[in-house]
């Protein structure tokens, strides 16, 4: 039973931490938890054809 | 209702829009801190209106025919995307270079509001500005801002005659539409008689004391700062005092209280699983989750103080001095002294710093300092620095700052090989940048900066970090059966055999385990990981003691379990700072290099350089210690030949090259 | 020989003095703290000429040298303040 909770818990984090960085990623922050790399939505410079 | 906010470089544009949308974008005083356009929402409390108000905040332009790309932004935004209102932020200080752009933006058939931007700079300086007759001469609205201040500002003012003037059309004082546009000397005599009428409103409005081209206190502080030969050893200091602060002294003190905490956590979550649970799962919560999480976020504190400590300076307007003095290293060695502001940045972190590379007009230039950019210790290596100058040293501050100044020195050494491999030694560069006044640094700022920060790093810590420390633990625990591994038999495992591979390579720099040779691996997903994997491989919980107030529990314990002596520790941690960043840097280097054959030469380079550096640093320091070289040196001599040779021989290529350039161009 | 040494000499001296006499011709060369009128900014980067004439630098402006830092010239165009290395001071004629 016990197991079966610690179990819970550890794949909720894991859970928890991929979620944030796919949502992270699709409000096209580059690098998640870089200070300053995250930008508002409409700039994602490798898309520029500069 | 969108609103773009424009403007001369460094006029505050960036902290007139933090201040109206309460975000935090990065805010410099220095010209070029911002590079891409950002948006966000107007406060409630500042927009009276019904309709929300975007605001636009763009890069510095010094008028609407661009010179740099990010001043390309600005043009192509204001031109192309049909913004409702335009807020042209004009430095006070300023007047007659600031409305040149003004009033090119008055012409645009926007209706333009004139921020009057700094007018607190003009009261000390005792420069009088009569509001109204500029209002009149331009034909707009002028609002007098100070967006640096929390009140009295002049920010409510200012949107709420933005929503006024939406739709309105103003007449533009200047016209140049009859201009022919392909015709380039009817357009410099239109720019010349634009300037003719930008000095007869000023000449009218502005009644200025002193003269600006006297010397000032600010000049003699320059002379000082920024001197042929005080310049740089200032600047050693200045870093030194920074580390020893964040490292030494009071980072320590406030992370004691931190690693208290997550000690206590971790006891507790042991002591409520019990024995009922079984050593897999628990291990991999407690050592893998919580150990690994928390030793690096122990680190916080440390950074933290390191971060506000930084933003004061980039607040100061130091840093632009520094520029001036690095400059004339950076020219002889075929860089630009704008490379510097990318290099600044990216001791925050490296990808906005290449990112901030665009500003470099010379493409070689720009592709080198993209690629040298992440040599300097980013944000996220200092938790490693930390730790290795905890374990190993004493937590001397010396190592820090020598780690910035080795840095430096890569950077140097990196584009002088790269100039010379490119066969453009002869080129020739121009270096012109503005010298922003001095200021009391902002604590308000530095403390947003800093908190902002620390939340970045908790998150990445919770996310990244949590992931990959997670699957090391699983690695290290199965083997490749998914059998668990007995204790102590932990080579056998998934980790072990792939680690190992890598660890033989590292042999030659003096810490070829594979333990190591992991944590190396996971630095490249991102740099705080190497702290987070040697915490999991060697099950070290935290490495900051709460008793002795010493950075590192038992500092001489953790060094024996890493069975590294200092040198081979410091080989170690070079090779982490110097080899290439993490991917999401290397990402950015792709796209701001645009070039597959740079972005490869520059990531083997990367390697290349960790590698040398980290070879000579165990081999010489090994022969110093003990007098003998350390092992592996002739496998590792050969390597680090090969590579030096290779390098000789593709510099002499260039150098044919550039001679036959020159005989070409003769 | 010795009228070839004396010869150098007298036109060493001779290049000290024309460093002195010699009007001054470009930024890099200005006297520090005095105002100077630019002639022509020589070069052939049209991109650089245009910019320096959005910051106000161009024939016709006055611009003043504040002070020599190492290899670099901070000098004062309109109300602000520029670092300009020495390529870039002795493009500007003055």
């Amino acid at each position: 039973m016990a197991n079966i909770i610690v179990m819970v818990i550890i794949l909720t984090i894991v859970v928890a931490a991929i979620a944030k960085i796919v949502i992270e990623k699709r409000k096209g922050v580059k690098c998640v938890g870089c200070p300053y790399s995250q930008t508002g939505d409409s700039n994602c410079s490798c898309n520029d054809s500069r | 209702m969108k609103v773009a906010l424009t403007g001369n470089p460094n006029s505050g544009k960036t902290t007139l829009f933090n201040a109206i949308t309460g975000k935090i974008e990065r805010v410099g005083n220095w010209a070029g801190v911002t590079i891409e356009k950002k948006e966000g929402k107007v406060k409630k409390s500042l927009n009276k209106g019904n309709t929300s108000i975007t605001a636009v905040d763009l890069p510095g332009a010094y008028s609407m025919s661009p010179f740099t790309s990010e001043e390309n932004v600005t043009s192509d935004f204001v031109k192309n995307e049909n913004p409702d209102i335009i807020i042209n932020i004009v430095d006070a200080t300023n007047l007659s270079r600031s409305l040149f752009f003004a009033t090119q933006l008055l012409e645009l058939g926007i209706p333009v509001v004139v921020a009057l931007n700094k007018s607190d700079l003009n009261k000390k300086k005792g420069i009088a500005i009569n509001v109204e007759a500029l209002s009149q001469r331009l034909g707009c609205s002028v609002v007098e801002t100070i967006s640096t201040d929390g009140n009295h500002n002049g920010l409510e003012e200012l949107i709420s005659t933005a929503i006024e003037i939406k739709g309105k059309r103003q007449k533009a004082p200047f016209d140049s539409s009859a201009v022919d546009m392909a015709d380039k000397s009817a357009i410099e005599a239109s720019d010349r008689k634009r300037f003719e009428f930008v000095k007869s409103i000023v000449s009218e409005v502005e009644n200025r004391k002193v003269s600006s081209n006297r010397q000032t206190k600010q000049d003699a502080i320059d002379r000082v700062l920024a001197h042929k030969w005080f310049g740089i050893p200032i600047f050693a200091v200045v870093m030194w005092a920074v580390f020893s602060i964040s490292q030494t002294h009071l980072g320590p003190l406030l992370a004691d209280t931190l690693v208290g905490w997550i000690d206590g956590f971790y006891g507790w979550a042991e002591g409520l699983l019990g024995e009922g649970v079984s050593p897999v799962l628990s291990s991999i919560l407690l050592d893998g989750i919580i150990g690994g999480v928390g030793a690096v976020i122990g680190f916080l504190p440390l950074i933290m103080v390191l971060f506000f400590l930084l933003a004061l300076l980039e607040d100061c307007g130091y840093m632009a001095r520094v520029a001036a003095v690095m400059d004339r290293f950076f020219k002889r060695v075929g860089l630009s002294g704008k490379s510097i502001i990318p290099i600044i940045i990216g001791t925050g972190c490296a990808i906005p710093g290449i990112m901030a590379t665009r500003t470099i007009k010379n493409e070689r230039q720009r592709r080198t300092t993209a690629m040298l950019t992440p040599f300097i210790p980013c944000g996220a290596k200092l938790p490693v620095i930390a730790l290795f100058a905890g374990v190993f040293f004493n937590d001397a501050a010396w190592v820090g700052t020598t780690m910035y100044f080795v840095g430096i020195a890569f950077i140097i050494l990196g584009a002088l090989i790269v100039v010379r491999i490119t066969g453009e030694k002869n080129a020739k560069s121009f270096f012109i940048m503005e010298l922003p006044e001095y200021r009391f640094p902002s604590i308000k700022r530095a403390t947003i900066s800093m908190f902002s920060r620390a939340k970045a790093f908790i998150i990445k810590a919770g996310t990244i970090i949590l992931l990959c420390n997670a699957v090391v633990q699983l690695m290290q625990t199965f083997n490749w059966q998914f059998q668990v591994v007995t204790e102590g038999a932990a080579d056998a495992s998934i980790l072990a055999s792939i680690a190992s591979p890598f660890a033989i390579l590292l042999i030659p720099l003096g810490f070829g385990v594979w333990q190591l040779a992991a944590a190396a691996i996971t630095g490249f997903i991102a740099k705080e990981n190497v702290v987070g994997t040697l915490a999991v491989v060697y099950s070290i919980t935290n490495f900051i003691n709460t008793e002795e107030l010493a950075l590192v529990e038992g500092a001489s314990d953790v060094a024996s379990v890493m069975g590294l002596s200092s040198v081979a520790a410091l080989a170690y941690l070079m090779f982490n700072l110097f080899t290439p960043p993490c991917f999401a840097a290397i990402g950015a280097m792709n796209s701001e290099m645009e070039n597959k054959k740079w972005l490869w030469s520059g990531i083997a380079f990367q390697f290349a350089t960790g590698y040398v550096a980290s070879f000579i640093t165990y081999q010489i320091g090994t022969l110093l210690t003990t007098g003998a070289f350390g092992s592996g040196f002739l496998p590792g001599f050969i390597v680090v030949a090969v590579i030096v040779v290779y390098v000789a021989y593709l510099m002499r290529r260039g150098d044919k090259r550039a001679t036959e350039k020159l005989a070409l161009s003769i | 020989m010795d009228s070839t040494i004396s010869s150098r000499i007298i036109l060493g001296v001779n290049k000290i003095m024309e460093r002195y006499d010699k009007e001054v011709t470009n930024l890099a060369e200005a006297k520090i703290n005095r105002a100077y009128i630019i002639k022509d900014v020589k070069t052939n980067d049209e991109e650089l000429k245009n910019f320096l004439f959005t910051l106000g630098c161009y024939e016709g402006e006055t611009v003043t040298v504040l002070s020599v830092l190492s290899e670099n010239y901070v000098v004062s165009v309109k109300d602000a303040r520029y670092s300009i290395d020495k390529d870039l001071a002795e493009a500007i004629i003055v």
